[in-house]
């Protein structure tokens, strides 16, 4: 026994020494290469996946999804809808603290939603997806019921992310929003540490996290927009782990043949379609819209330009997203009927179109000239127009100066059509600056207040269906989330929405 | 002695430099004349099962296929039409502007010379990134486009050449001597005035096309040029940027065409500068 001890104690202090060891040679950090620096880290200014990228490890919400998207208990650990879905009891986490040591109750709730709903949060981005929230109510310092305006059937998943991350107050108060944005304090796994902006940022673990200390003691993003040069990083083993939307596919190759990465893939939200403007130009008229779908092979284009990294959708949608209905087929490829329904149209040999495509998407602008290639085959003569993307996505789009088509990347991290459909269909919403459909508008509002989940599917479905029947886009495909991942990273499991916590993740040496 | 024998050498060289520039511009351009010809389908036909062919492996693509199975080949002989319609138009409406302007900034003087020169100093002081991006956002991109924003940033240059020229030729007895029999202004001034300073105009010109080359292979590459489905220089190199690592033929062939081209217009415009102007008396 006491034998046993002694080599017990041996080979704790031979661990100590190898932890030590290791901690020189700077075991335990991880760098990641992140195309974009969303340049504030408050919650409420942003709508970036790349912000969620990082800031998943720096806050909480009161509900987490992982992964494997189930939604699971956060700061909360249980909850209950009262009142018809009108109002949310929340029972939260005890004994949490934020990176400063300030404690996490519910006057840090309320303070977080009065914020997201009043003044500060009216200047950024995320407060019209919590609208729906009329008021926070303090029961007691670890019970909070949430007070709503109408049931939302897809709150609890929007309170695991984004703009509902819970904040610290006192910090907050002492040091103010425009210090918070450069230097953000939440309850999450990672604290931050230093930020440079448009260079990188850098966490150290949070030990007293409620869910365990990371295995990991540092990690570092770096913000590299240029694929080639994060591809070349990952190569030189200065970057671990390459998160998307960074590698175009046809970097796969170069990273799968490199001896000491490889590429991992997952089946992520967003999907691409080329919309339509529906007001004017030949595609005003739904047959031609229908013959432009059926011109295109959208499954060659899968299998050859996307390597196989992407489905057929057959709405606006991914097959993980609430309101897919895995019985819907998309439009059939079919050259043949497509020039019938040209002819009856009255559609001339030559008529030309133009694509408006984001000008730095190299995928995409092979799949739009192989799109362009097919229009041809039915004789539609069709100009690819790039333009910067902040351009095309904060000008073009939404006044409407489109050409007949412009494609559409979304990546709704909610996994619910609603958030899609409503606002690429709705009247007047940014996304749909040509059509205005009275029937859809109804079907659109009338989910919304639905608390009966089934019931709810069924009409998200029939929305799918119906924007088909009026071909409303030319849905192209889902595409995977791609990672490129080094060997020397363990336990790396890839979040379909980018948003991915560190927690587990490890590095060998 | 030695000094003979350096001429000797010099003259070779410069004998050489005019055949290689010939050879390359010359050659170039022929190709890029009868690519309608060589290749009807205009190098846009896709073949997917063909895509990302090495060069020298099927017969139909000696320069092997870009991700879309493309033709390499057709698509460099093809886009050297924009790049060269780029170079040349651009260069010559610059040349144009530039010399009207010159002429009568630098003969006139006064308050037209300071409105003009004040302009020009201005037009260079603006980043041409800057001037491009800002110019191709609110009018939009294209050909013609960009041809007239190579104009609209290059006229300058000419302006100021010829002004410089102008100076100091227009008290030249010759110029004194024709005024004072009354020869009428426009025909001092094209007459008289342009065939004396011609020469280094030529030069920058030639020099000019080559640069223009460049800066729309640079537009098009960040995607600010022409439409990709049109065979371009500058777009095949930002298409096969992906595929540098895998697929090496993608880009290296059209960068190779640009250097090529550039290169010989840069030889060309050297010897023609000290054909044109043998005792450097004009330095550019």
């Amino acid at each position: 026994m006491k034998k046993n001890k002694r080599v017990l104690n041996g080979a704790i202090a031979g661990m100590a020494l190898s932890v030590a060891l290791s901690a020189s040679a700077q075991a335990g950090s991880l760098t990641i290469a992140s195309p974009q620096d969303p340049g504030s880290w408050d919650p409420i200014d942003t709508f970036l996946v790349n912000w969620a990228s990082v800031a998943t490890n720096i806050f909480d919400g009161l509900t987490y999804r992982g992964p494997d998207l189930e939604l699971v208990p956060g700061l909360a650990t249980e909850w209950e809808e009262l009142d018809d879905g009108t109002r949310i009891r929340f029972t939260l986490r005890e004994g949490v603290t934020f990176h400063n040591g300030e404690p996490f109750n519910a006057e840090a709730v309320k303070f977080t939603f009065d914020r997201l709903l009043g003044e500060e949060g009216g200047q950024g981005p995320q407060r019209s997806n919590y609208t729906a929230i009329e008021s926070v109510e303090v029961i007691d310092d670890y019970t909070v019921d949430f007070h709503l305006n109408e049931p939302d059937p897809v709150l609890l998943t929007k309170l695991a992310g984004y703009g509902a991350m819970i904040v610290p107050p006192e910090y907050l108060t002492e040091y103010g929003d425009e210090h918070f944005n450069t230097h953000p304090v939440g309850t999450g796994p990672f604290k931050v540490v230093e930020y440079n902006p448009r260079e990188d940022v850098q966490l150290e673990a949070f030990a007293d996290h409620w869910g365990g200390a990371p295995k990991l003691d540092e990690v570092t993003y770096r913000f590299i927009s240029e694929p080639s040069t994060a591809v070349a990083e990952l190569q030189a083993g200065r970057v671990d782990i390459v998160i998307p939307p960074t590698i175009p596919i046809g970097m796969i190759d170069t990273i799968n043949n490199h001896d000491g990465a490889s590429i991992v893939s997952v089946a992520s939200p967003t999907v691409e379609a080329i919309r339509f403007n529906t007001q004017s130009g030949i595609t005003a008229d739904e047959r031609v819209r229908k013959a432009m779908i059926m011109a295109v092979d959208r499954q060659a284009i899968i299998d050859s330009i996307l390597a196989g990294e992407g489905e057929m959708i057959a709405s606006f949608q991914g097959a993980q997203s609430f309101g897919n209905d895995p019985d819907m087929e998309p439009l059939p490829y079919d050259p043949q009927q497509a020039r019938e329904l040209l002819d009856e149209a009255g559609v001339e040999q030559g008529a030309t179109v133009q694509i408006d495509v984001r000008g730095n998407d190299a995928t995409f602008g092979e799949v739009a000239q192989v799109v362009a290639s097919y229009l041809q085959g039915v004789g539609i003569t069709a100009s690819i127009q790039p333009y910067e993307t902040n351009v095309l996505l904060n000008d073009i789009i939404p006044a409407g100066r489109t050409g007949e088509m412009f494609q559409q990347k979304w990546g709704g991290w909610t996994f619910d059509f609603d958030n899609t459909a409503y606002l690429m269909y709705h009247t007047g919403e940014r996304w749909n600056p040509y059509d205005s459909d009275a029937e859809l508008d109804e079907m659109l509002e009338a989910q919304r207040s639905i608390t009966d989940q089934e019931e709810r599917e069924t009409l998200l479905q029939a929305i799918a269906q119906y924007t088909q029947d009026r071909a409303l886009e030319m849905p192209l495909y889902s595409i995977n989330a791609l990672y490129g991942v080094s060997d020397r990273v363990e336990n790396f499991e890839p979040a379909p929405d980018n948003r991915m916590r560190l927690t587990n993740v490890d590095v060998s040496e | 002695m030695t000094a003979a024998i350096k001429t000797d050498k010099l003259k070779r060289f410069k004998n050489l430099e005019f055949i290689l520039g010939v050879l390359l511009v010359g050659g170039i351009g022929l190709a890029v004349i009868f690519s309608g010809w060589l290749f009807p389908g205009g190098g846009s036909e896709l073949n997917l099962a063909y895509r990302l062919t090495p060069p020298l492996v099927e017969p139909g693509f000696p320069l092997g296929t870009d991700p879309l199975g493309r033709d390499v080949l057709a698509r460099v002989i093809i886009g050297g039409e924009i790049s060269l319609k780029v170079g040349v138009y651009s260069a010559l409406g610059a040349v144009v502007i530039g010399i009207i302007m010159g002429l009568v900034s630098g003969y006139y003087g006064g308050f037209l010379d300071m409105i003009v020169m004040r302009f020009a100093d201005v037009q260079l002081a603006l980043p041409f990134i800057l001037l491009a991006i800002t110019f191709i956002a609110v009018i939009g991109g294209g050909l013609t486009n960009m041809i007239i924003l190579l104009i609209i940033s290059q006229w300058v240059q000419y302006a100021r050449l010829v002004r410089g020229s102008v100076l100091s030729l227009r008290d030249r007895e010759f110029i004194l001597a024709a005024k004072a029999i009354g020869v009428k202004d426009i025909r001092i001034l094209f007459q008289h005035l342009l065939p004396n300073l011609i020469g280094p105009v030529i030069v920058l010109m030639t020099l000019n096309v080559a640069n223009n080359i460049l800066l729309e292979s640079s537009l098009t590459f960040l995607g600010l040029g022409v439409d990709p489905v049109i065979p371009s220089w500058g777009g095949m190199l930002a298409e096969g940027r992906t595929y540098l690592q895998t697929a090496w033929w993608v880009s290296v062939f059209p960068g190779l065409a640009i250097l090529l081209t550039v290169l010989g217009l840069n030889l060309l415009g050297d010897w023609l500068r000290d054909a044109l102007d043998p005792t450097g008396r004009t330095s550019l």
